[in-house]
């Protein structure tokens, strides 16, 4: 076994982000993931190369999309000897992605990689309901046509209909806003915490694109430049006005404003060893230094459902001998603004850091500056494996502006109390 | 072709053109085609139409216009020109024999086209007479897009017609595709094409114009035999098909491709049951980046 390398993020491209039933409602999964991919590899001169392997996945997919990430290879100007697969880990897998490359690479299994993820809340996949499936399914296998018409005859009209998947969570029944809203009230997280959180992000997104921050990490597609759901001229007024959507009664404070809405998007980013990147004239933008994840037991009620990467961040940190405040920027997925400050509230308070974390001390708070300094998921929203890959392209672009040995630490929160997490530095 | 420009105000309805023309069938004669150019400026993309081309045709739903695209654009200023009352020879029963498409730049759906339609070259063929038909694509003033189409008018033949030159051989590789082409094919393509033609859209509608079954439009199989040969005609790009038998929907066809050291790349489409019958060659010739 050879000693472990570093990988190095080279790159990321992105399409802007859509709302759903918005510009790429026509698309599918992979035409978007194609899209992404296609950007990438025209960006860093990648056509007709092949590289090490191409790792993405959707969390709402299509059963013929068994091999999506593959297709979106074929379809992409990569060699066509590129290998690829799908994963899923809900709004974890385009991290849990570029994890799974860059490990790869450390261990000299691969030299390069492509991570990324891909989501359309429009384009779902359409289900009919389990007792009709059944139904079809015994219809479909029935041999003479008396079976068959024994078959057909057992469809009954109240058997028919059709379930269009949605955000909840299985074994609760529960929306994750609604999961989200009893973690919040928790935590006693306010309503002006959330707005005035939701508005930075607005703002910090629009002040990214005046600055061309955007230029060499987004594609645009189907007429989309920027992304869709970013209000530069959102005020605190107009945040504040919005009805609460989550949540019952005075402990509601979550609206459609502080919440992220169901969007459509793709996005990848390119890895390498130090040596794959010099032979092709790339230069390493950060290092992935490390990657955790993370699962709380949501189902007894003890513990919140996003509050996963509370946990996943000082084990991490516990390995690497870091402590919270060693990061120049914090990338903390924006499911829901009170995710956020939930969780930024938990690493302050000595008795969950004592009895949840079992650590002597309280985490403590973070220079608030260094937080989503490009804004995140509320402005640019948020297609669920899209996400991963939007927020490493980005915190690898800016920790690279920052000069060398700048920390950055990623947090991302999952559907089924699961959190991925990471750290990268600048190269 | 010709120097006289007409512009029009804007793209003309097709449907009662098809209508004008199969009333106006009868009784065209003459030898000549009108110097004329038809333009419309400013032609849009509509996304959705356009998406569902892409599904049909087997492209990725994107910005990139599909090559054979600006014809579908064209197709109703094409039946503009052709049902003008000195046109020279009936629309309905045209036979697609050729077509050749150069592509001088990648072309983003977001980009109004300049649409120039002209005919002329009207020459004898062994089955009655063929016709050319040329479109032209700019952005401003420059040319991004030319194809010529050439078309048979089955009628009294010239037994000695000089013969144009004949398709490549098919590659005789692997079998690459085997696609099931459903008899709603001519329907769900006229819908994203606007190209309704009797002979595409039912049986009965076609053994009215003297086909024994409808047929898929030539330009689907084109379209479909491109996108499955991968990006290469996205950008600067030539191809060139040769619709050498119909296919009579519904159909079984296999693809079968090659590509030459040069970058060049011939495939074709041939009957699954009988794989001696060819459909379709398609050539694909690749540019450097301008």
């Amino acid at each position: 076994m050879t000693t472990p390398r570093r990988a190095a993020v080279l790159g990321g491209n992105r399409i802007p982000f859509a709302r759903q039933f918005g510009p790429y409602a026509e698309a599918s999964n992979q035409d978007m993931l194609t899209a992404a991919l296609e950007g990438l590899v025209a960006r860093h001169g990648l056509a007709g190369e092949r590289v090490g392997e191409v790792v993405a996945g959707a969390v709402i997919k299509h059963s013929r999309d068994f091999n999506l990430t593959r297709e979106a290879v074929l379809g992409s100007s990569l060699a066509a000897d590129t290998p690829a697969y799908d994963i899923q880990q809900a709004c974890g897998t385009g991290l849990e992605a570029t994890i799974l490359v860059a490990n790869k690479i450390a261990l000299g299994q691969a030299d390069s990689g492509i991570a990324g993820g891909v989501d359309s809340a429009s384009d779902a996949p359409i289900v009919v309901p389990e007792r009709l499936r059944r139904k079809l399914l015994r219809l479909n296998r029935a041999k003479t046509p008396a079976d068959r018409a024994r078959a057909a005859l057992a469809i009954r009209p109240t058997d028919l209909g059709i379930q269009v998947p949605a955000a909840n969570e299985p074994r609760t029944g529960m929306s994750m806003g609604e999961h989200m809203a009893v973690t919040a009230a928790r935590w006693g997280i306010t309503r002006e915490a959330q707005d005035e959180l939701a508005l930075a992000s607005h703002h910090h997104l629009a002040a990214a694109y005046e600055r061309g921050f955007f230029d060499d990490l987004m594609t645009p597609y189907l007429g989309l430049t920027r992304d869709q759901n970013l209000r530069p001229d959102s005020t605190i007024e107009k945040l504040a006005s919005l009805r609460t959507a989550f949540g019952t009664g005075p402990e509601a404070t979550m609206t459609a404003g502080n919440s992220t809405p169901l969007s459509d998007g793709a996005s990848a980013v390119l890895l390498g060893s130090p040596e794959w990147a010099e032979a092709h004239g790339l230069k390493p933008l950060a290092w992935f230094v490390d990657g955790e994840t993370a699962a709380v037991d949501y189902l007894s009620g003890e513990e919140g459902l996003l509050m996963a990467p509370a946990y996943a961040v000082p084990r991490m940190l516990a390995r690497q001998g870091m402590s919270l405040q060693d990061f120049d920027l914090y990338e903390i997925h924006e499911a829901f603004a009170s995710t956020v400050l939930s969780t930024l509230k938990a690493w302050e308070d000595p008795e969950f850091c004592r009895d949840r974390l079992g650590l002597e001390a309280p985490l403590g708070a973070i220079d608030r500056s260094r937080l989503n300094v490009n804004g995140s998921s509320l402005a640019a929203g948020h297609p669920f494996a899209a996400t991963g890959g939007r927020i490493v392209a980005t915190l690898a672009k800016l920790l690279h502006e920052k000069g060398s040995g700048a920390r950055g630490l990623v947090s991302v929160c999952a559907a089924g109390g699961q959190g991925v997490v990471a750290v990268l530095e600048a190269a | 072709m010709s120097v006289v420009v007409e512009t029009l105000a804007g793209m003309p309805s097709t449907a009662p053109q098809l209508a004008r023309a199969a009333l106006t069938a009868r009784g065209r004669r003459g030898s000549t085609v009108p110097e004329r150019t038809l333009r419309v400026e400013d032609v849009r993309v509509d996304r959705t139409r356009l998406a569902a081309y892409q599904r049909l045709t087997g492209y990725d739903v994107g910005d990139a216009l599909p090559q054979p695209y600006p014809w579908v654009l064209a197709f109703p200023l094409q039946t503009a020109l052709m049902t003008r009352p000195d046109f020279p020879v009936a629309l309905p029963g045209l036979v697609h024999l050729e077509n050749r498409v150069t592509t001088h730049r990648r072309l983003d759906a977001a980009e109004g086209l300049t649409l120039d339609v002209s005919a002329g070259d009207l020459r004898p063929h062994r089955r009655g007479r063929t016709l050319g038909v040329r479109i032209e694509a700019r952005v401003a003033d420059e040319l991004v897009w030319e194809c010529d189409s050439v078309y048979l008018a089955r009628g009294r033949g010239t037994e000695d017609a000089p013969r144009g030159d004949t398709p490549p051989k098919l590659p005789g590789g692997p079998v690459v595709g085997v696609w099931r082409l459903p008899p709603s094919l001519g329907r769900e393509y006229a819908a994203v094409s606007g190209d309704v033609n009797p002979i595409h859209l039912h049986p009965l509608a076609a053994r009215a114009m003297g086909f024994p079954r409808h047929l898929a439009h030539g330009m689907w199989t084109y379209a479909r035999t491109l996108a499955a040969l991968g990006r290469c005609s996205l950008g600067p790009s030539s191809s060139r098909v040769w619709f050498t038998k119909p296919v009579f929907l519904p159909a079984t066809v296999e693809l079968v491709r090659t590509t030459g050291d040069d970058g060049v790349v011939l495939a074709g489409l041939r009957a699954h049951e009988d794989p001696s019958t060819t459909h379709v060659v398609v050539r694909v010739e690749p540019h450097p980046e301008r």
